[in-house]
């Protein structure tokens, strides 16, 4: 089938051909074992006894971060004497031969796309971000790799790609930024045929802009941070700011029902989609207007979303854009304790004046934000020291129970005033206290450092792991209180005797919020510290779902939380899926194995 | 469990040889409380929240339009009736009543033992859940008792599910509720918004409460000294706010609670026979404080590992069934209503593997043998003899016996007990017969039939000794009952004595509470035990009676008296019409047995008089569709069966004892009392 051909805008603009921040061989710019970018790392100072972040990609980088050690020690047990160092990229010979026999070989090169058969190409496109894959990285290997990668630059390269594997029977797993963390980009273990990973990240033109309806096209591979940057020279913004958003990319986000940090102003990646080109075996599922909506039977947008690769390759995909606000400013409210913070959030939504994001943190990781404090000056130190000595004597507060609201308004600066007296004066009613505007922006710039911090922990013992649902408002706290105590027992009967769980509340809705969990423990004292941590969290999983919450909110399914899924969806809705999978991929050649085990 | 790892501190002994206790009791206390909540809430917090909840709130909404009532006044009637439900806590109280409770008990019980090591584990696990103290019930002071362990240990003074008999009780109701009891009202009664308020209220105190709860599972306190059949109302009203995910778990920890000597001895013995106790009155309990005179013994805690309640029940549970609909909507499911006996039975069966046995229970054992078999009655030293070999006899079973120099023990025992059991002139140990006064007796509130005065007066003694055998007998029964079978019948092999043993076993499920799922293990554990201490032996494939002649006749003596009125009720109720209340059927059996005793041409045992072993065997009997049990305004009636009922009978007399056996036991009884008299 022949695509259609993009329209151009009004202004005949060409094609934004977007140079990337991340390089084809992208091990050059990015940890091929762990989180994120090379030069950017947490590092203990033997030295100096101190730890540090490296670079200057991120505002904390190369400062002393005193408190750290300190907090670490008492609350892990860690001796920093003796790092577990991961083993080195494997040599060539070592990695797995490429599973693909010549003929096949030679009809993929015929195709003109470029593709590498190098094994640590193959590696690095093997996994996500689960602790299971980091781990497996830095002490072992995948028991199956792709054989093959392959970097399509266009829809066409992906039609021909698809109708190829289709007919000589070979199996296609879609590439994007290889941040998920469901296992879903993970081979199938006991998978014979060959495998191809299709990369999308050469695949991320923004292939047109309308202004007037306020879109844009581009293709899938695009990253988040390339969009931000391109659009913003623009003058616009798609305000979709998932967590991992520097490296995860458009075609990810469709395939796995994302969210964004700012859902509150933008909405959710359902909400941004307009229209969408997904390649399947069978031709390419896609509508023929670029409609806001329409009323036409079930809508198969949402059998693309959240389909995890499994039924076809998301090739493009008209996202909506916004101008650029004019004003950006962040907030914070410090509660007395997680409780209050809660019914504040509530209220909040229930007035529906949410700013553009809305989270509240539990005293764990508004312990955890604190330590992650760089070394302020003198005067700092004295203003943090009255600042406390305010909150805990004069307003009464409680160290181990207050938790801490950070906010993100945006907008004309006359709205986002109006925002932050309405969100202040709830916040009062509910005993909370403004806390400024640094808290907050701290609060967000850690969401991305945090991410860094499990590689450094991994080197000392300590597996650490986040986990999200979504719960009806009345059954939240309790659903935090139970996970917490269901990880504690859990603990306990492993013998684990340093962890740490706690939770952040990152989005709200009319009808329930979602809840992100972070857990971490020392493993000094057990056999195998990724099944035990799975254990811990399938334990939690479980609690969760029996306090009415979800499988996911914005995670995904992939393989890890399978076992859910049936008891999510009912059998009919399992049945149902498989039925489509049937119809659009008969061979099963997006043999991902995400959602359920697919043996058509 | 094993007993010799079994440990208990005497928690009365640092009160003796204080000079004062006022400093102890008036300690600064940080009590370890359940299920730590963000802020601390007071018993006036748990009313209001009450009220508030949606629960209440839609009730009153859909009465006031039924009744035609404002909601307002539907609301002072939910404030009303949580005024006298809920629990209250004064300090003050509780430490005077600490005070008081100590000079009582220093007086009167030679040590209060607590196997301690138990309460410093499950205080490391408390803080995160709801956790219920489920303690055994065989007298009122069981309800002080608890609280006053709970001060002594540092662990919050529980809430306690009450009955409203206390409540009325002038200025002790007031004490009870200031020290944490709340009441729950126990007859029958379909009041809506009581109990809507009432189990709202429990649900409140589970989800929200910090202090433990605790509760008595066996409904009532046990006037036998041996378990109940567990009620499920309570556990159910727990367990609610588990199935539906509002707590993270629910601990229940069994306490076993075995007294020496129980405070009520005397009143259940007459209770047993039909005579009413008197309505619980304040003087009534100020004229039970002249006991201060007499000695009691011992009381001893034994704490149960707490059983969890998400472990229990396991992937058995679907919690996720109430995922959809607001929580205060939530039915719990019939499905959860059957997963509860399995555990309430656990709980009761975890009270009765910790119990303690006391050497007046083998002390009681031995005599009541001698007694009815024709045996000489036994010298202190003859008599601690035996109980020597019977104590390595329980013990083999896994029970504990508090018991350091024998020698002592049974001194201290007779002692205690000295008021039905005594040294006689020539130095043996018997019962005692001539102290029994009656007293006048109301006739119209008597439970069954009138007995006559001889019968009564004859009948106590052996009352109060059964009630002290009684705790031993749930290691014994199952022995007991494959005894009977070989006995009564023939050498049988190994299925057909299961057979048998499950024909009886059932029909005594509620005597010596069991739960069917056990059933098969015991056998085959009794069995093998039976083998080993040769009171069976196994010839090829069939099992006969062994050599062990004399425990033989311990263990056969224990349950004798229960088959006969199993039998008798049998025979009774064949004779009635086939709908019929129960107390008629109560007083015609021992009507009955009264007869029998009297005709002297055989001897009968008094106990078979006894209203709980009726009332248990025609509960047995309607579990089994046997007899069909209704409840109308307050009166139980059945409708029997007959043809069932004639099966069981016919099945049960080949296990009754021959009128033979009957004769030469008779003699044997009159030959003693006339020793005494």
């Amino acid at each position: 089938m022949e695509a259609r051909k993009p329209v151009l805008n009004q202004k005949n603009e060409a094609v934004i051909r977007v140079k990337s921040a991340v390089p084809k061989n992208r091990q050059d710019l990015l940890k091929w074992n762990g989180w994120g970018y090379r030069d950017s790392k947490f590092i203990f100072d033997s030295a100096a006894n101190e730890v540090r972040f490296t670079g200057q990609r991120y505002p904390i980088g190369d400062l002393r971060l005193p408190h750290l050690m300190g907090w670490v020690k008492e609350n892990f047990d860690v001796d920093f004497s003796k790092p577990k160092k991961a083993q080195e990229v494997p040599p060539e010979e070592k990695f797995p031969k490429p599973q693909i026999s010549p003929e096949n070989l030679a009809r993929i090169t015929n195709l003109d796309i470029s593709y590498s058969l190098k094994g640590l190409d193959r590696l690095i496109r093997a996994h996500g971000q689960t602790l299971h894959d980091i781990y497996t990285l830095r002490t072992s290997f995948f028991e199956r790799i792709p054989d093959i990668v392959v970097w399509p630059t266009c829809h066409s390269d992906v039609v021909k790609l698809v109708r190829l594997a289709d007919e000589s029977d070979m199996v296609v797993i879609p590439f994007g930024g290889g941040t998920a963390v469901s296992g879903a980009v993970e081979c199938p273990t006991g998978e014979s045929r060959t495998i191809i990973s299709l990369d999308t990240s050469q695949m991320n033109r923004i292939l047109w802009i309308d202004r007037e309806n306020l879109v844009a096209c581009c293709e899938s591979g695009i990253i988040g941070q390339d969009l931000e940057r391109e659009l913003r020279k623009l003058g616009f913004t798609s305000g979709h700011e998932p967590d991992s958003y520097e490296f995860s990319s458009l075609g990810g986000w469709v395939a796995t029902r994302a969210s964004g940090m700012k859902k509150n102003l933008y909405g959710n990646i359902e909400d941004l989609l307009v229209h969408v080109k997904m390649v399947t075996p069978k031709g390419v599922l896609e509508k023929n207007c670029q409609v806001p909506r329409l009323s036409c039977g079930p809508d198969f947008n949402h059998v693309i979303m959240g389909s995890e690769g499994s039924l076809g390759v998301i090739t493009e995909v008209v996202i909506k854009v916004r101008p650029l606000p004019k004003c950006h400013r962040f907030g914070s409210i410090v509660f007395p304790d997680f409780e209050a913070g809660l019914a504040c959030m509530r209220e909040v939504a229930r007035q529906r004046c949410q700013p553009s994001s809305i989270r509240l943190m539990d005293n764990g990781q508004f312990k955890f934000g604190m330590i992650l404090k760089p070394e302020s000056s003198y005067l700092g130190l004295i203003l943090d020291g009255l600042k406390k000595f305010y909150v805990t004597k004069i307003k009464g507060f409680n160290v181990d129970t207050m938790c801490v609201m950070t906010l993100l308004f945006e907008g004309e600066e006359a709205d986002v005033k109006a925002q932050e007296k309405k969100i202040y004066s709830i916040g009062l009613q509910f005993g909370g206290m403004p806390a400024g505007q640094t808290n907050g922006e701290r609060g967000y710039m850690l969401t991305f450092v945090i991410a860094y911090i499990r590689d450094l922990a991994l080197e000392y013992e300590i597996v650490a792991e986040s986990f999200e649902t979504s719960v009806p408002w009345d059954r939240a706290l309790v659903l935090c209180k139970n996970v917490k105590e269901v990880i504690a027992q859990e603990c306990r009967s492993q013998g684990i005797k340093y962890y740490m769980i706690n939770c952040r509340v990152t989005q709200t809705y009319d009808a329930g919020c979602v809840i992100y969990f972070y857990l971490g423990f020392n493993h000094r004292d057990v056999e195998n510290p990724v099944t035990v941590h799975e254990i811990l969290e399938t334990k939690a999983r479980d609690e969760i779902i029996a306090c009415g919450g979800s499988i996911s909110h914005h995670h995904g399914v992939g393989k890890l939380r399978r076992r859910w899924y049936a008891g999510t969806v009912s059998q009919v809705g399992v049945d149902l899926y498989l039925a489509t999978k049937k119809e659009l991929d008969p061979k099963n050649i997006f043999a991902t194995n995400n959602l359920i085990k697919a043996k058509l | 469990m094993c007993s010799s790892s079994r440990r208990y501190q005497d928690i009365l002994a640092p009160r003796k040889t204080e000079c004062s206790n006022f400093m102890w009791a008036s300690r600064q206390l940080n009590p370890q409380v359940a299920f730590k909540q963000a802020k601390k809430p007071s018993p006036q917090y748990h009313k209001d929240e009450v009220v508030k909840c949606p629960k209440i709130q839609e009730l009153l909404i859909t009465l006031s339009e039924k009744e035609q009532v404002t909601k307002e006044v539907l609301e002072g009637r939910v404030r009303n009736i949580l005024d006298e439900i809920g629990y209250n806590k004064k300090l003050k109280v509780v430490r005077w009543l600490a005070v008081v409770l100590t000079k009582i008990c220093n007086r009167i019980c030679s040590g209060i033992y607590l196997n301690e090591d138990a309460i410093l584990q499950l205080k490391s696990q408390m803080g995160t859940c709801p956790v219920i103290f489920v303690p055994s019930h065989r007298s009122y002071a069981d309800f002080i008792l608890m609280s006053f362990m709970c001060f002594t240990e540092d662990v919050a003074i529980p809430a306690i599910a009450a009955g409203m008999d206390f409540h009325g009780m002038w200025g002790m109701g007031t004490v009870l509720r200031d020290t944490g009891a709340f009441f729950m009202r126990r007859s029958y009664n379909d009041d809506h918004l009581y109990w809507t308020t009432f189990k709202q209220y429990v649900y409140q105190l589970v989800t929200k409460g910090d202090l433990p709860l605790e509760f008595f599972i066996e409904g009532t306190r046990s006037r036998t000294n041996k378990s109940l059949t567990p009620k499920y109302g309570l556990i159910l009203m727990i367990l609610r706010a588990f199935f539906l995910s509002q707590v993270p778990d629910v601990l229940f920890v069994p306490i076993n609670i075995s007294y020496d000597r129980i405070l009520e001895e005397k009143l259940f013995a007459f209770e047993l026979l039909g005579i009413p106790k008197p309505k619980e009155s304040t003087s009534g309990f100020f004229k039970s404080l002249s006991i201060v005179k007499e000695k009691f013994g011992s009381i001893y805690f034994d704490v149960a590992e707490p059983i969890s309640a998400k472990k229990f029940f396991g992937p058995d549970l679907d919690r996720t069934l109430h995922n959809l609909q607001p929580i205060h909507m939530q039915e719990i499911t019939d499905y959860e209503k059957k997963l509860i006996p399995s555990l309430a039975h656990e709980i009761v069966y975890k009270q009765q593997k910790h119990c303690i046995i006391t050497t007046f229970n083998l002390l009681a054992i031995v005599l009541h043998n001698n007694l009815t078999s024709g045996r000489n009655l036994l010298s202190v030293d003859e008599i601690i003899d035996e109980i020597l070999g019977l104590k390595k006899v329980i013990e083999k079973f896994g029970a504990y016996v508090f018991m350091d120099d024998p020698r002592k023990c049974v001194l201290e025992a007779l002692e205690v007990h000295n008021n039905f059991v005594r040294v006689n002139e020539e130095g043996k140990v018997t019962l005692v017969w001539d102290e029994i006064v009656v007293g006048k007796v109301n006739v119209s509130k008597l439970k069954a039939h009138e007995l006559s005065e001889k019968t009564i007066t004859f009948s106590v003694p052996f009352m109060l000794l059964q009630i002290y055998i009684n705790p031993t007998l749930h290691y014994f029964v199952d022995l007991a009952v494959l005894v009977l079978i070989v006995k009564h019948q023939r050498a049988q092999s190994q299925d057909e004595l299961f057979a048998n043993y499950h024909f009886l076993r059932s029909l005594l499920s509620q005597e010596f509470v069991t739960f069917n799922t056990r059933e098969k293990m015991e056998f085959t554990s009794a069995l093998a035990h039976a083998v080993d201490l040769n009171l069976l032996s196994r010839n090829q494939e069939l099992y006969d009676l062994g050599e062990n002649k004399q425990l033989e006749e311990i263990i056969y003596n224990c349950i004798d008296c229960f088959i006969f009125t199993y039998f008798v009720v049998c025979s009774v109720i064949l004779e009635l019409s086939r709908v019929i209340e129960e107390k008629t059927i109560l007083a015609k059996v021992q009507e009955e047995i009264e007869i029998k005793i009297n005709e002297g041409k055989g001897f009968i045992h008094p106990y078979s008089l006894s209203l709980d072993t009726i009332t248990n065997c025609l509960n047995a009997l309607a579990g089994q569709n046997v007899l069909t049990k209704s409840r109308k305004s307050g009166s139980v009636t059945y409708e029997i069966n007959d043809t069932k009922v004639l099966f069981i009978k016919n099945r049960l007399e080949q296990y009754v004892t021959p009128a033979q056996v009957l004769q030469e036991k008779f003699e044997s009884v009159q030959l003693h009392l006339k020793n005494k008299l």
